[in-house]
């Protein structure tokens, strides 16, 4: 299932995980846990779009301005590019 | 103290729930040796025995990932507990069955306590616990903790397997290589006394965890040993294909498991929210969509925040206006108290108030957009447009955020990891109309083109995002080149907007403006004020006055844009100080020109619409604010760049405003 996750992410331009649940036929609860699986092991990398501020958001006069619903992406790392590559070739 | 009984279980699965039924009050909190993780233990008492529990940390695995991971993984390694209770949510069982196969590749004594039995048959989702517990070879036991429902049967397996022997042998096969692997080092570490499960251990060591491969590199026998030492440099060499198909044993074990076991109503092949990104996130349609619905926005807030709001809020203010002006002047208060309040207060931050219900319904329809996950759909929409500028449609996130304020959109850019990406972000997000434009878009739009508010102000956003991507690519080919990092945007379902959300986002924004008004802008305008009246001797607001004369020095730069009066070169440059305190010095210096008159009206007897369409032009696009330029610096570390942004902004709109106001006065407009 995982390589078949990955298969599905690298071929994607966007990703939702209900499509890809729908899809692959199983329960979105355990597509989340494949996705955290995939990134525990590095093939991975999610980003929730938060600024790493030096200052916390209590202290910022911007922060009721910034990003509040943050849009994620996910990155395929080099590991997860290689051995995309490695079992698509 | 008796036997003892360690829970795990993922994170809301009840466990807590459980231990609390179990242990009552009998139960101490400390925390684990060297970690910040708390410590649960308590004890039950069970026919005549007494057991001492242990809440390990909730985990959706027992690896290296987390603390919460190592404590409990160390502790059913090497805490000894006579029985390991593992809590699953019975809602989302494939999930917690995951741990469950890695404490039966752990080979301790496991009991599984299906929770939420309730919470899952309300979603139709039933078990045949018998098969269940057959397949997983281990007591399958459905409990609802929080109603103390089924902690005897629980208590009573488990203290069945603490007297009774091992688990037998688990296996799952993870395909024929692995397998083979498996038998291979298993034999090789038999030779070694390890105090951990072998079959365990093995498994750890093919999926290149790091605490198995130190306990590999302690062994001295196996380290001495040259076809080990071949053997185990192969196994490096695959390790990305083990770990991925390790994993997928598991997951395929479990679908194995459940299959059969478990019943639950099939879900829609296709949901509404697929239906809907089929249409919204369509590779021709999507980008039309999205312009048609920031039109939508821009037109309801024209109708909505202008036509009925706006002016009763006009109204209000005028009157209230009128009503200090004439009691400062029935307390014969200085001339110079009377000016300052009605000239320069009321008529500078009156001017931005005004404006307040517009903000307030604007704000609110793009808080909707956001709350119901259109927002994200909307940078997909443009991620092929960002891609064929040379950037990832990630930078359109920072695009967004600079929509409600250019000092956060600059910020934002530090997700970006490409240096790259990331200096042409912060270089284009100026060109995003912020929130603190818009009194100043509201004031020509109400003046020229009050019927068509919505579509000017629509068209000013799209002619924002235009130059950004223009100044994107002709940065990509020039000052940042180098290749596009690819990301992969995740689109969240679709959601019922909430209204505390919503109305929390458009309050936070508004209150925001509100503190700006009295703060910065309050302080840019009475300084503004006193330039305008000193010195003393000469028409107050008039040329002669300091501002005026320092105004008068700017304007001839605006000549060939059309505006090159000294009001508005003084309004452009207050600007620089926040953009809210143009409209605000704009009312102020315009109360000289025809005083009394509102400043739409002065607006519309000094400007034309081709001159107020240039003057728009140049506030979209001209030099950011000064809190932006100091974020530009901290964010590129360079004054350097802060400087140019700040100039090439300038230029460009200087450059787009003399554009418009010649070409329009070739074409015959006025």
């Amino acid at each position: 299932m995982l390589k078949e996750l990955l298969v599905e992410i690298g071929r994607a331009d966007y990703i939702s995980k209900y499509m890809l649940a729908s899809k692959m036929n199983q329960p979105l609860g355990l597509i989340e846990d494949v996705f955290t699986q995939l990134i525990r092991l590095g093939f991975l990398e999610e980003d929730e779009g938060l600024s790493t501020c030096d200052l916390p958001c209590g202290r910022c006069p911007y922060a009721s301005m910034c990003n509040t619903n943050p849009i994620k992406t996910i990155n395929l790392t080099k590991k997860g590019q290689d051995y995309l590559t490695s079992l698509l070739n | 103290m008796g036997n003892t009984i360690a829970l795990v279980g993922n994170p809301n699965s009840g466990k807590t729930t459980l231990f609390n039924a179990l242990t009552g009050s009998n139960q101490h909190v400390g925390n684990w040796p060297g970690v910040t993780v708390e410590r649960k233990e308590g004890e039950v008492r069970f026919r005549d025995k007494v057991y001492k529990v242990v809440d390990l940390p909730g985990t959706y695995s027992l690896g290296a990932f987390s603390e919460d991971e190592m404590v409990a993984r160390d502790y059913i390694l090497t805490g000894n507990p006579d029985v390991v209770i593992n809590v699953v949510d019975a809602t989302n069982l494939e999930r917690n069955l995951y741990l469950t196969t890695q404490l039966l590749e752990m080979g301790v004594k496991v009991i599984v306590a299906l929770n939420m039995v309730d919470e899952a048959e309300s979603k139709e989702i039933y078990f045949d616990v018998k098969a269940l517990s057959g397949r997983l070879g281990i007591p399958v036991i459905p409990t609802i903790a929080c109603r103390r429902q089924g902690l005897d049967d629980l208590l009573a397996a488990a203290s069945i397997k603490i007297d009774s022997a091992k688990n037998g042998q688990f296996a799952i096969s993870y395909g024929e290589s692995i397998d083979t692997k498996l038998i291979t080092l298993k034999s090789y570490l038999s030779k070694s006394e390890l105090a951990i499960p072998l079959n365990w251990l093995a498994i750890k060591v093919l999926e290149g965890e790091e605490y198995a491969l130190r306990i590999i590199k302690e062994q001295e026998a196996l380290q001495g040993s040259t076809d080990f030492r071949s053997f185990y440099e192969e196994l490096a060499v695959h390790r990305d294909e083990y770990q991925l198909d390790i994993v997928d044993a598991r997951y395929n074990f479990v679908n194995t498991i459940v299959k059969g076991t478990v019943s639950r109503p099939a879900e829609p092949k296709t949901t509404w929210t697929d239906k809907a990104d089929d249409i919204l996130t369509h590779k021709i349609w999507g980008l039309p969509i999205f312009a048609a619905i920031m039109l939508i926005v821009f037109q309801l807030t024209f109708a909505i925040g202008e036509d009925v709001l706006g002016e009763s809020m006009a109204e209000g203010i005028e009157a209230l206006g009128e009503i200090i002006k004439s009691g400062l002047v029935s307390i014969s208060a200085p001339w110079w108290v009377t000016g300052f309040v009605t000239e320069g207060i009321i008529a500078g931050l009156g001017e931005i108030i005004g404006f307040i219900p517009l903000i307030l319904v604007l704000y609110l329809l793009l808080g909707l957009l956001e709350d119901s996950g259109y927002m994200a759909r909307a940078a997909y929409v443009m991620d092929n447009i960002m891609r064929a500028v040379g950037l990832q449609g990630k930078t359109f996130i920072s695009m967004i955020v600079g929509f409600g304020c250019n000092v956060p959109g600059v910020m934002s850019t530090r997700t970006l990891e490409n240096r790259k990406d990331r200096m042409i972000a912060i270089l284009i997000n100026p060109f995003m109309s912020c929130g603190a434009k818009i009194p100043i878009y509201l004031v020509f739009i109400a003046a020229f083109f009050p019927k068509h508010g919505g579509l000017v102000l629509f068209s000013i956003y799209f002619l924002g995002i235009l130059m950004a991507l223009i100044m994107a690519k002709i940065f990509s080919k020039t000052l940042f080149t180098g290749e596009v990092s690819h990301f992969i945007m995740e689109l969240p379902p679709y959601r019922k907007p909430t209204l505390r959300n919503v109305i929390r986002n458009m309050w936070d924004n508004v209150s925001e403006f509100l503190v700006r008004a009295g703060t910065i802008i309050l302080t840019v305008v009475s300084a503004l004020w006193i330039l305008a009246v000193l010195p003393v001797g000469v028409e107050a607001y008039g040329p002669e006055s300091i501002l005026g004369r320092v105004g008068s020095l700017i304007a001839p730069i605006f000549k060939p844009a059309g505006f090159g009066t000294w009001q508005a070169a003084v309004g452009l440059f207050s600007g620089i100080a926040a953009k809210e305190a143009v409209v605000a010095t704009l009312g102020m210096v315009y109360a000289g020109v025809s005083e009394g008159a509102e400043l739409v009206s002065t607006i519309r007897s000094v400007f034309t619409p081709l001159t107020a369409v240039a003057f728009m032009v140049m506030t979209l696009l001209y030099t950011p604010c000064a809190a932006t330029i100091a974020m530009i610096k901290k964010e590129t570390g360079s004054v350097k760049w802060a400087t140019f942004a700040a100039t090439y902004t300038f230029a460009l709109g200087w450059l787009m405003a003399v554009l418009v106001f010649q070409i329009g006065s070739l074409l015959g407009f006025a």
